[in-house]
């Protein structure tokens, strides 16, 4: 057969050929695993969440209450209600559009023994791309306190930088309480060592990172801010009557019919 | 050319990243850890072995003047399909791996034996040379990722091996340069065994 395979017609016809073959073999493919990936990255977030609750052994599905902060007011979004879950981790999953949403922010509530916490998404910049986490704050009598947090990075530098994602110093924020004696957000990792109960060491040849790690606080948990404080004021009140773990319980469901 | 040859030539005395040199950039930097140099180091292997196999069977067919082009397309289709399973199977390590799975198309060994080996050969010499060519690429990336990982972390695969015995973290062992050094080192002892390989 004599076909000559350099004329134009043949190398046109061959082209067309084989990116139609190579174009169905991978939409297929794509197609197919689809689902399979977006479950490991749904699953991802969960067990970042429920790692920054300090529950890593408990499920998120059972226990924590998905939510969204609208115009500073806790909305409570239902397990079952499919397209409201969707909305909050895809938003966590889009850390351009998490570092620009105003309003509707997501929020995570978990409740034990009386004690309720919150999880709230950070975001930010380090030295060479993005970081980011998971924080977890509990109000104490006039404060708010961070019981957990958990961060990652997109290539911060190995050993300096990228150490904000090791236990170590996410373990050294547990406890630290979010505001000072004149209400202002004071929790920062200091370069040369922690100087006040608020601070944390940064990590050195991290300096960068670190400043980033303290834009990204103080933006992310900025926007809570109104939110944080009015539950801080309703445990003031309500812990007087010995019933906080109660009372808070008790607005949750409110809101939830509100809602139905 | 004997398949046995074939087979073993590229693992030691003409190995693809010590004596070619070449896939050295994504050597750099996944060598962290042993378990994204290894999964590394298989996913180069399948594809050299199949964009070989499958440039070997399209050879005769292929216009010449397009034949970089097609080689391109096979390539980057099997990276993709790599790509996908990684991140539906192995989401971690795809994750550590991140943009240097995309990367294996730009790897040179791919490329160089396509076009210096299967469009010249058999389907099955061709795959054989692949898979070669490919471990032969892994057998260097895990080398490297151990020294550096046990010294770096003290831990193999992510167990504890050396830490436990007093053993301070060496941080240098985690940068680029250091992957460089230790490829360089793996070089020079292959060199002074096999001194045909020495240039005057």
């Amino acid at each position: 057969m004599a076909i000559n395979k350099n004329s134009n017609a043949y190398i046109i016809i061959y082209t067309v050929v084989m990116v139609v073959i190579v174009g169905a073999l991978l939409a297929f493919l794509a197609t197919s695993l689809k689902p399979k990936q977006d479950a490991n990255v749904l699953n991802e977030q969960k067990v970042s969440i429920m790692k920054a609750f300090g529950e890593a052994d408990a499920s998120f599905d059972e226990v924590v209450t998905m939510g969204n902060l609208v115009g500073g007011e806790f909305v409570a979004v239902d397990g079952s209600d499919k397209d409201g879950v969707q909305a909050i981790f895809s938003i966590l999953g889009d850390r351009k559009a998490l570092a620009e949403a105003q309003d509707n922010l997501p929020i995570f509530q978990l409740e034990k023994e009386g004690v309720v916490k919150y999880v709230l998404p950070i975001v930010g910049k380090g030295l060479w791309g993005d970081i980011w986490g998971y924080v977890a704050l509990q109000q104490s009598e006039d404060n708010v306190v961070i019981t957990g947090i958990v961060m990652d990075h997109a290539g911060e530098t190995p050993g300096l930088g990228a150490e904000i994602a090791t236990a170590k110093v996410q373990d050294e924020f547990r406890g630290k309480a979010l505001y000072n004696a004149e209400g202002e957000f004071a929790v920062r990792m200091q370069k040369g060592g922690a100087q006040n109960e608020h601070q944390v060491d940064a990590i050195t040849g991290g300096t960068k990172t670190c400043d980033g790690v303290n834009a990204m606080l103080a933006t992310s948990i900025g926007k809570y801010e109104s939110f944080l404080r009015t539950v801080e004021a309703a445990v003031e009140a309500s812990c007087e009557c010995g019933e906080c773990g109660a009372e808070e319980a008790a607005n949750v469901e409110s809101v939830k019919t509100e809602e139905e | 050319m004997k398949l046995s040859k074939n087979f073993s030539n590229p693992l030691a005395a003409n190995n693809p990243v010590i004596v070619q040199i070449l896939g050295i950039c994504s050597a750099l930097a996944v060598t962290v850890k042993l378990e994204p140099a290894f999964v590394m180091g298989l996913s180069v292997t399948f594809v050299t072995a199949f964009s070989n196999l499958v440039m070997s069977l399209m050879r005769n067919g292929v216009p010449s003047r397009i034949r970089i082009i097609v080689q391109l397309v096979v390539i980057a289709t099997l990276v993709i399909v790599v790509d996908q399973f990684l991140r539906a199977y192995m989401y971690d390590v795809s994750k550590q791996l991140s943009v240097y799975v995309g990367l294996i198309i730009t790897n040179c060994i791919v490329m160089g034996r396509v076009e210096a080996f299967a469009l010249g050969n058999k389907p099955w010499d061709a795959f054989v040379d692949g898979v070669a060519n490919g471990l032969g690429y892994a057998f260097i990336l895990v080398l490297v990722a151990f020294f550096r990982e046990l010294f770096g972390s003290g831990t193999l695969f992510g167990f504890d091996v050396i830490a436990r015995f007093g053993y301070v973290n060496n941080s240098l062992m985690l940068f680029p340069p250091m992957a460089l050094i230790i490829v360089g080192i793996i070089i020079w002892v292959h060199r002074s065994i096999n001194k045909d390989l020495q240039e005057k």
